[in-house]
């Protein structure tokens, strides 16, 4: 077994054929949405409008979405749920603003992924049995019990970014048009009505989560960077193969090329999950999580956070259920909420 | 406390404080306006801050321009692709917190320090390290120095993280500058130029205005080297010795025309304007914690009399 010291470019030493062969066929990525999307921003650069139209549509615009007023628990009418160990609970859309380092109290470094929980706000609920005959629903749920499905949304912008079919999903809620949308699957005890806001305190400290994101984009990679291959080379009389694939395959087990070969070919801009990842830190103030470890993407992309789905890392004991309000009385939240095994910067210094 | 200095632009004061704080004899002549005062209190160093009025007419407090060269680690990497200004403020807020509870003294290269970290592995679970500043880079939390002494005919450097919990004291011992921002070439000179008695006490300056230039140039030892020092402009090092053809494979590698690249500069450097922003949130609250320091060292002399 050859040891290989970057894991992140080594996919598998034996691959199953079959396996790949199925697989190879799938479209990984596309450059546009689905087909039953409505488009959503506005194609229309150039009107020549005067400037007292402009003037009259941006009172238009504030008019229409004016007299916001921050939502408290006791508004919206949420029944009390119980929570129980197969709840599954809303997620959270995020921003990835980069990577901090801390230190745990016993010295040790840490690298923490810094996630910023931009404006969510839930625009609607669609129930169990009409999310079952949607197109993704009816693949989901094929064989199993359905559930309900969030569909959430984060920073909201100017609306004359947008066209009109897309600004009037939003209409019903009467919320500015969110520039991001993400739909999460929840069971029915866990539906939250619309215009809920979701913030960083719907995360317990300590808890794993599942982050959903897309790859940093490499482009067109070669196989030495994309596969992990050795090249050819650099001297010693080496013509022309120094970075590339080598053999393709063996002239006699089939007589062809195996699809699935490793080629090179587009690398990243893919779905992917970083599972497991613990919660080291939240700043309510600023809406902020500290994650340990790293997620999909680069710095400043939109990423999803989730429960985790890992069976032996999920809660034991109620989590804000079905989301976290602030407290009725005013009274604010601890600003800074820091894990046990993490060193607070304000404290001494760490002495062994 | 603090005195009204007199209303100057951040570029002219910049140009100023940097000739009168590393004071080098320089063949242009120096920008003679009125210098920042000081206060005469020994060991300090902070300098009055400075109120520019915008067009509202509301005082805007700027720091001085000086804490760009004691507080370099404030600065942001550069790299476009991953900066973010909410994540460089909250980093900034867990620096100062981190300050607040240890004392990182203004140090460059070339100043020698000593460092105590917490160790599990000695003695008396405390390590002290005496050396000089070879090198020193990174930004936020990740900012670190290379400290280089030699033991027992043993060259040791070590990599200390500035913001890490288990330092416990970081002291400058002498303060100064070298000719150069990076002295990695004593790994290649006589070992007598790296070493520093591990028992070296601090050493008071006089004039606390100026931060002193040390002209020293350094020997090196006969070659093999480690890098190819003739390529790299060295400023502390003395006449290299080398045959002919080492300097002229070194002219036809150099890039002389990256000095007139404004835009690599410009991609290598915060802007001015964000300097300025930068340091006026974070100024105030260093300002605090010296004023507590320097109470705290006064009350602790005169509780020894």
């Amino acid at each position: 077994m050859v040891f290989h010291k970057r894991r992140w470019l080594v996919r598998r030493l034996f691959f199953n054929h079959e396996q790949i062969r199925t697989m190879s066929r799938v479209k990984r990525r596309t450059t546009h949405p689905p087909y039953w999307h409505v488009l959503k921003n506005n194609q229309r650069t150039d009107e020549k409008i005067s400037s007292d139209n402009l003037r009259f549509v941006q009172e238009v615009i504030q008019d229409k979405y004016k007299n916001k007023s921050p939502i408290k628990g006791s508004d919206l009418d949420i029944e009390k749920t119980e929570w129980d160990p197969k709840t599954k609970r809303s997620g959270v859309i995020a921003r990835n603003i980069g990577v901090q380092h801390m230190w745990e109290k016993d010295g040790k470094k840490v690298i923490c992924t810094v996630l910023h929980v931009l404006d969510n706000h839930v625009i609607r609920y669609v129930p169990p049995e009409e999310y079952a005959k949607s197109v993704i629903g009816a693949k989901m749920f094929k064989n199993r019990k359905p559930l309900g499905c969030l569909v959430v949304g984060a920073e909201a912008s100017n609306p004359e970014r947008f066209t009109r079919q897309y600004c009037s999903l939003f209409d019903e809620v009467g919320l500015l048009p969110k520039k991001r949308l993400a739909r999460f699957i929840v069971t029915p005890n866990a539906a939250l009505p619309p215009c809920t806001p979701l913030t960083a305190g719907h995360f317990v400290i300590g808890q794993a989560v599942d982050v959903y994101g897309k790859t940093i984009d490499y482009g067109f990679q070669g196989v030495v960077k994309r596969w992990g291959f050795k090249g050819g080379p650099a001297s010693h009389g080496t013509t022309k193969f120094h970075r590339r694939g080598g053999t393709i395959g063996t002239g006699r087990d089939k007589a062809r090329v195996w699809p699935g070969q490793k080629m090179p070919g587009h690398m990243g801009s893919e779905r992917r999950f970083n599972r497991g990842l613990k919660i080291v830190r939240i700043n309510m103030k600023y809406n902020i999580i500290y994650v340990k470890g790293t997620v999909p993407g680069p710095t400043n992309s939109i990423v999803q956070i989730f429960d985790t789905a890992l069976p032996r890392r999920k809660f034991t004991e109620a989590p804000p259920h079905p989301t976290y309000f602030p407290p009725e009385d005013g009274t604010l939240p601890q600003e800074d909420i820091w894990d046990s095994s993490l060193h607070v910067f304000g404290s001494p210094s760490i002495s062994v | 406390m603090l005195r009204r200095a007199v209303l100057q632009t951040f570029r002219q004061g910049l140009a100023q404080s940097f000739f009168k704080r590393y004071a080098v004899s320089l063949t242009e002549t120096t920008v003679t306006h009125q210098p920042i005062e000081t206060s005469d209190e020994a060991g300090e160093k902070s300098v009055p801050t400075q109120k520019t009025g915008d067009e509202s007419g509301n005082t805007v407090v700027v720091a001085p321009p000086e804490f760009r060269f004691i507080y370099p680690e404030f600065l942001p990497d550069p790299a476009m692709e991953r900066r973010n200004r909410l994540r460089e403020k909250l980093e900034r807020m867990d620096m100062l917190q981190r300050r607040s509870v240890i004392e990182i003294p203004e140090f460059y290269t070339g100043s020698i320090m000593a460092v105590t970290v917490a160790d599990a592995n000695s003695p008396n679970k405390f390590a002290r390290f005496v050396g000089i500043c070879i090198q020193r880079g990174g930004s936020g939390l990740r900012a670190w120095f290379i400290l280089r002494n030699v033991v027992d005919k043993q060259g040791v450097e070590i990599l200390y993280e500035m913001y890490c919990p288990l330092i416990q004291k970081i002291e400058v011992l002498r303060l100064e500058r070298r000719l150069d921002e990076s002295l990695l070439y004593l790994r290649d000179a006589l070992p007598e130029y790296s070493t520093f008695p591990m028992d070296m006490e601090p050493e008071r300056r006089l004039n606390n205005s100026v931060v002193p230039i040390n002209p020293l140039k350094v020997k090196l030892r006969p070659r093999p080297w480690l890098e190819r020092w003739e390529r790299q402009n060295l400023q502390g090092v003395e006449d290299l010795n080398l045959p002919q053809r080492f300097y002229d494979r070194a002219e036809k590698v150099a890039k002389p025309w990256e000095k007139y690249d404004l835009m690599l500069h410009y991609r290598k450097t915060i802007p001015a304007e964000e300097q300025e922003k930068i340091f006026a949130e974070v100024h105030s609250q260093l300002q605090q914690q010296e004023l507590k320091r320097k109470l705290r060292r006064r009350r602790g002399s005169d509780n020894e009399y």
